[in-house]
């Protein structure tokens, strides 16, 4: 039985969602394009994983497990769209920027993955600290390719409006082929060898 | 009817589900490994994404946007997508028992599938009518089916070739995708 | 571990969590219903502050589906929305007419097209070649025209320029001769 302590580092670096179980790269690939989106999505994401988790746990000795799976898919995307209003109604630029992503958290492998291998199974606890790991895995990941994107494909690094870093040189030039889905492909096939290379373990 | 051939063509080729949309990728990882396991997603993923936009358009235009429930579309399409795979397994599993040994597997998936539910979103979101969202769907599924097979052949091949330890696996797969984007782009002038 | 798993139980429980699920949802939606709709009305209005720095106010008449701005009462303008079709998907346009017809000017409100590429429409250089044109008469250089696309988003530019020639064709057909 794992401590609390080893279900939130878990998902940070050993079990990272996105580098090491290659789950929910569809958002990570696609919203990566600047810092605001990156840190929107993982908000996001974190809201509806946690409480999914935690729901789920508490629940876990009343689902029944013939209507176990459509009673997950209503609670997260319950979940998933409460955040999609709420972005809309109150942040509607990056609910804008973010577009049908947020809707599409819903099918992200990480979340009804985390549910059915997890939160079912273990105690409220467990699966909050697993759904902060999970999280953080996540967000770093997504945080660190939007990092090399926006960075690379406009030049400039901006993050909620705050100028931050200008590459000089690279700003009137800059390689706009990261911005595009080849520059995420080739980002994340980078990273991921990096990953190799250093020597973390992978589940294949 | 020009119209529609350039939906279908644009959601195959130019806007590819999976390369430019980035939708459909945990299958694509995961099952592009051998051309046969390959095809026969590709084939399931567009089968449902037929059924799917086929049911989840009339859902939407008649029974949310009139009572200003169009808030609820995710929920209703995702409960609808989980239940036509069911529902279509279940079938192949009646009538065609090899055709369901061949995809059976893989019809599970296909629900989290973020490309199905993609179709369906970009189906509303496009404002198309419904015979433009069975192109859309049509295409969606063929383009995706198209970049499966083709990044299948490509990492049998690679398999065999002589990789970069820290490349090999996933890593060279997405290098991979990102020429196959690359390929695609060119495309780009194909349509309108 | 006591959990039921006969007859109608599983039902049961699904219908329940469901009927908490459009709970949940009705009142979030009425909850952000107001800001979402306010947020639209806050981006039209900057857009057709830029386009009609001079105005005091707008009204949009659902029929026609057109703006008419003023500014003391003093009508100076219409604008009307367009949708191109795009390279990456639909593009919304804003366009808006002096009282003579002539363009006052473009806003793109939405876009999906290439970041660097055809996301460059919404830039001002390529904007501002719309200013005073007359709409009937609008085409890409290439054309024979007077608005310059942009190198390399060809499909994004000429999006734009049909989308807005078709729109205010069909405004002006609506029209019946000026209001």
């Amino acid at each position: 039985m794992q401590s609390v302590k080893e279900s939130f580092t878990n998902g940070i670096m050993r079990a990272n969602p996105t580098f090491i179980l290659l789950l929910g790269l569809c958002p990570t690939l696609a919203v990566s394009t600047s810092l605001d989106n990156a840190v929107g999505m993982t908000a996001a994401f974190l809201f509806v994983l946690l409480l999914a988790n935690i729901i789920v746990s508490s629940l876990r000795r009343f689902i029944p497990d013939r209507v176990r799976i459509p009673t997950f898919i209503v609670i997260i995307a319950t979940l998933v769209t409460l955040v999609d209003l709420m972005l809309q109604g109150f942040v509607p630029e990056l609910s804008k920027s973010l577009g049908m992503y947020i809707p599409l958290i819903v099918v992200n492998c990480i979340i009804l993955g985390r549910a059915e291998a997890f939160a079912s199974k273990n105690r409220v606890v467990h699966s909050i600290a697993d759904a902060l790991g999970m999280a953080i895995g996540f967000g770093w990941a997504i945080f660190i390719v939007s990092l090399i994107r926006q960075l690379l494909g406009s030049g400039s690094l901006e993050f909620f409006g705050v100028h931050l870093f200008t590459v000089p040189g690279l700003e009137e030039n800059p390689a706009a082929i990261f911005l595009l889905p080849m520059g995420a492909f080739f980002v994340i096939g980078v990273l991921l060898a990096l990953f190799r290379w250093m020597g973390v373990s992978e589940s294949e | 009817m020009s119209e529609l051939a350039a939906i279908f063509f644009g959601m195959a080729l130019v806007n590819n589900m999976v390369l430019s949309k980035f939708l459909g990728l945990c299958p694509f990882f995961g099952v592009s490994k051998n051309l046969k396991s390959a095809f026969s997603m590709g084939v399931a993923v567009l089968l449902v994404m037929f059924v799917a936009s086929a049911v989840t358009w009339p859902l939407f235009h008649v029974l949310l946007v009139p009572y200003g429930a169009g808030y609820m579309r995710t929920v209703i399409f995702i409960l609808v997508i989980a239940s036509l795979v069911q529902i279509i397994e279940m079938t192949i599993k009646r009538t065609n028992l090899t055709l369901y040994n061949a995809l059976g597997i893989y019809l599970p998936l296909i629900t989290t599938n973020c490309a199905v539910l993609g179709i369906t979103f970009i189906n509303i979101d496009s404002a198309y009518t419904f015979p433009q969202s069975i192109a859309a769907a049509l295409g969606a599924g063929l383009g995706f089916t198209l970049v499966l097979v083709i990044m299948s052949g490509i990492r049998e091949r690679l398999d065999l070739a002589d990789t970069p330890k820290a490349f090999r696996g996933a890593p060279i797969a997405f290098i991979t995708a990102m020429f196959l984007g690359l390929a695609f782009l060119a495309f780009g002038g194909m349509v309108g | 571990m006591g959990k039921r798993q006969g007859g109608l139980y599983p039902i049961l429980f699904l219908t329940v969590v469901v009927l908490i699920s459009v709970i949940a949802l009705t009142v979030t939606n009425d909850i952000t219903e107001e800001p979402i709709a306010e947020g639209k009305r806050q981006a039209i209005m900057e857009m057709l502050q830029s386009l009609f720095p001079e105005m005091d106010d707008f009204r949009y008449d659902e029929e026609s589906e057109r703006y008419t701005v003023t500014a003391d009462g003093t009508l100076l303008g219409q604008a009307f929305m367009a949708q191109g079709v795009g390279y990456g998907g639909p593009i919304d346009i804003l366009i808006g007419l002096e009282l003579d017809s002539a363009l006052r000017g473009i806003q793109i409100v939405s876009q999906k097209e290439t970041p660097g590429l055809g996301a460059k429409v919404t830039g001002a250089t390529f904007l501002n070649q719309f200013v005073g044109q007359e709409a009937g008469t609008l085409a890409l250089t290439k054309d024979g025209g007077a608005i310059d696309a942009i190198t390399g988003a060809t499909i994004s530019s000429s999006a734009v320029v049909k989308a807005i020639k078709d729109a205010v064709l069909e405004q002006s057909g609506n029209n019946g001769g000026g209001e």
